[in-house]
């Protein structure tokens, strides 16, 4: 029971070891101390008594009770002696000292010599001889070392074992702190990984909750985005729709062309935006081009004019010597148009749009760059929107308005072009876009055209040849078909994959096999055309798809690919230059 | 230790305790002056050393002799018997010439004795009584406050070879030569 509460008052058992060593040390000490002075105590008094013994003889030989009441007073000069007495030959009394309280028999009984210790009194008796003849006996009796005197000699080491208690029990004090103060630690450590944990599981949490966040912003964004789309493409098909149904009660050729021409533009006007969206998504493959920036945007001018109001002022300032930019000429002028469009919404009271550029020399080993500037004077927008114009379908317009993915696609067109954008606005002082793009020193490539949509009549040719068409979907089959006899190729259509190959085992005659990519059944148009090439490496493939995910597996197997939706000029192209590829 | 022995000491005792005046007749005292004599006689063979050359032998006794009259009636012979002094018996005669006594170690002037007293310096030691006569030898009895007490000459006592324990001086009455 001790011993549990030691082991609960945490008193360290190695002190309470050291002490209960130093304590049987000191007690052992002690009792040698003890013991030896004892040994001592006798021998002195052995001698004393031997001394008186040697000094009475004379006297107890010849009956001189003086002379031996003498020496045994002499004795008493010894503080210890409490009774001294001499006996003779037939043991009675010769002579006594006796001290206070003490008392000495006139008779006692023979004894032989004698050293006693008892009751803390020292009884030695000691024989009186003289050359063999037994004289008498001497008794001392001598208390043995006073107390005091006792203490006094266990007094040093009282005091050294006290210190060392001290010290041992000053170790223990601290030594159980030092424990307290680790078991606090332990619990604060134990406190911090509980609240670590916790933290941890907040964490886990915020990301989940996040996450919910991130997702019902998503089908916010993807609400708002098919709003916007739904709205355009509605105002489409609207276009288109009516222009067919006008188309076929008139007779008139020229309002016959002025309605062909407005469902062609709905229909240019729906694939730019399914383009805009594929290019938010970074997955439509760049056409890179050597763009001569200058003439370029020469060139466009009189489409900006024309997409700004008239109380919009449209500065151009490009020097002569820009240095030549590659890329993609539909995406930089959609970037365009999305900038001037934003920065027209941005002036509804009117002002000066302002595109600059000028040679931007790399430094520290960064690439030559050519930055191109759009400026407003409108109303700008403060910070905390500034910061936002980048991400996809964010927007300030209401829904229906905008899709928000017009800054997006500038952004997502100079990331991929390998170029920098940055904006600079401040509420009420107008907007400024920059856009930085890489120099380029290849040569400028092929005729500069201004539209790619506007391929007007004069170069429609005759071209001839028969394909092997690939089209599960009947409606654009009829259509392609339609497009290719007008250009003058014939075709033979089949609906999958499998039939494509069992017709071209059967008749292998065919100058170009055109196949969608993504089809119903096993194998779809890319394995279809991976497979022609094996079987036939002289029969060129062209492949369609309206899926940039496809379109760019396509380009990745080195196919040429013509992108949906696509006009009858694209088509030609495309097929012209297919026809005249070498084999691969 | 005797009966006869014991009951000589236990006289003494008496002797001491009892006051003076109050002793008994004249005989009786005499009787036990003499046994504490005969007493001292034996004693004095422990307090005294002899030449290594008055023995014979190491186990010869110490000769204690009486000349003239022997006034102890036998209380001598008791008190020395079965007595010893450096691990040599004691040994009681009574020489009848000065011849004879020139053996003794301890010799004992009695009364008419002085003529067998042995001539020179020998080792002996002359007890004389004042009792008997004035002349004194090594150590001369006499009655002092009622007690038997000596006087020791020294002089003699190393003229005559004998070495005497200081013990035994301290206690005589007087010490000539000292």
């Amino acid at each position: 029971m001790l011993w549990a509460r030691l082991r609960s008052s945490r008193f360290p058992l190695v002190a309470l070891a050291s002490l209960l060593v130093l304590l049987i040390a000191g007690v052992a000490i002690a009792a040698l101390s003890e013991r030896s002075l004892k040994v001592q105590t006798a021998r002195e008094a052995g001698a004393q008594a031997d001394l008186l013994a040697s000094a009475v003889s004379g006297a107890l030989a010849f009956d001189d009770r003086e002379a031996a009441q003498d020496y045994v007073d002499a004795v008493q000069i010894n503080p210890s002696v409490l009774a001294a007495a001499v006996y003779d030959e037939e043991h009675r009394l010769v002579a006594r000292f006796t001290r206070d309280g003490e008392t000495v028999p006139n008779t006692v009984t023979p004894r032989e010599r004698m050293t006693v210790f008892e009751n803390g009194r020292l009884y030695v008796v000691r024989p009186v001889d003289q050359a063999g003849q037994r004289l008498g006996a001497v008794h001392l009796r001598l208390m043995e070392t006073p107390a005091a005197q006792r203490f006094s000699r266990y007094a040093g080491l009282l005091l050294v074992l006290g210190l060392a208690a001290l010290v041992v029990v000053v170790l223990a004090v601290a030594q159980g702190a030092l424990r307290r103060a680790n078991r606090q630690l332990a619990e604060r450590a134990a406190d911090l990984v509980r609240t670590n944990s916790l933290l941890q599981q907040q964490m886990i949490e915020r990301e989940k909750a996040e996450e919910a966040l991130r997702q019902s912003q998503k089908m916010e964004a993807i609400g708002r985005l098919t709003g916007g789309i739904a709205h355009d493409f509605n105002n489409l098909l609207m276009v288109a729709s009516s222009g067919i149904e006008l188309l076929d009660r008139t007779d008139d050729p020229k309002r016959r062309r002025t309605l062909s021409a407005g469902i062609k533009q709905a229909v240019e006007r729906g694939a730019a935006l399914t383009r805009q969206l594929l290019a938010f998504a970074r997955r439509s493959p760049l056409r890179a081009e050597v763009l001569d920036l200058r003439s370029h945007i020469e060139g466009l001018r009189f489409l900006l004019e024309r997409s700004l109001r008239e109380d919009v002022e449209v500065v151009l300032e490009l020097p002569d010597d820009l240095w030549r930019i590659e890329a993609d000429r539909g995406e930089l002028e959609l970037a365009l148009l999305n900038l001037a469009v934003n920065a027209r919404d941005a002036m509804p009271h009117g002002g000066r749009l302002s595109v600059s550029a000028c040679n931007l020399p790399g430094e520290d080993g960064e690439p030559d760059r050519v930055c191109l500037r759009i400026a407003d004077t409108g109303v700008g927008m403060p910070e905390s929107v500034a910061t936002r114009v980048f991400e996809p379908f964010f927007t300030t317009k209401e829904v229906g308005r905008g899709t928000g993915l017009g800054l997006s696609q500038v952004y997502g067109f100079v990331r991929s072009s390998g170029g920098d954008v940055s904006v600079d606005s401040r509420e009420g002082e107008g907007t400024t876009f920059t856009l930085c793009l890489p120099r380029t020193e290849k040569p400028p490539t092929g005729t500069e055209a201004v539209t790619s949509v506007a391929a007007p009549g004069p170069r429609k040719r005759k071209f001839s040849g028969r394909l092997l068409l690939v089209e599960d979907d009947d409606a654009v089959a009829a259509g392609v078909g339609h497009m290719l006899g007008d250009l003058g190729y014939s075709h033979v259509r089949v609906a999958n994959a499998a039939e494509a190959l069992a017709t071209l085992d059967k008749d292998p005659r065919f100058d170009l096999v055109f196949s969608d990519m993504v089809m119903p059944g096993e194998m779809d148009g890319l394995a279809l055309a991976q497979e022609v090439r094996r079987r036939m490496p002289g029969t060129p493939v062209l492949l369609t798809t309206g899926f940039s995910e496809a379109a760019s597996a396509a380009t990745g197997e080195a196919f040429r690919l013509l992108p949906k939706p696509y006009g009858i000029a694209s088509l030609s192209d495309a097929l012209a230059a297919t026809l005249q590829e070498p084999a691969a | 230790m005797t009966l006869g022995r014991g009951s000589i000491l236990v006289l003494v005792a008496l002797l001491w305790s009892v006051p003076p005046h109050a002793l008994a007749s004249p005989p009786q005292r005499q009787s036990l002056e003499y046994s504490v004599k005969a007493n001292y006689l034996v004693r004095f063979a422990a307090f005294v050393e002899w030449p290594q050359r008055s023995f014979a032998t190491n186990q010869s006794p110490v000769v204690i002799c009486v000349v003239g009259r022997d006034p102890f009636r036998g209380g001598l012979e008791r008190a020395a018997r079965a007595q010893t002094a450096y691990g040599r018996p004691l040994a009681v005669r009574h020489p009848g010439t000065a011849e004879a006594a020139a053996g003794c170690h301890i010799l004992y002037v009695g009364q008419g004795g002085g003529r067998l007293v042995p001539d020179g310096a020998r080792p002996i030691l002359l007890v004389t009584d004042a009792a008997v006569s004035a002349e004194r030898g090594v150590i001369h009895f006499v009655i002092s406050d009622e007690r038997v007490r000596f006087h020791i000459d020294l002089q003699t006592a190393s003229r005559s070879g004998l070495s005497i324990n200081s013990r035994l001086l301290n206690l005589a009455l007087s010490v000539r030569g000292g």
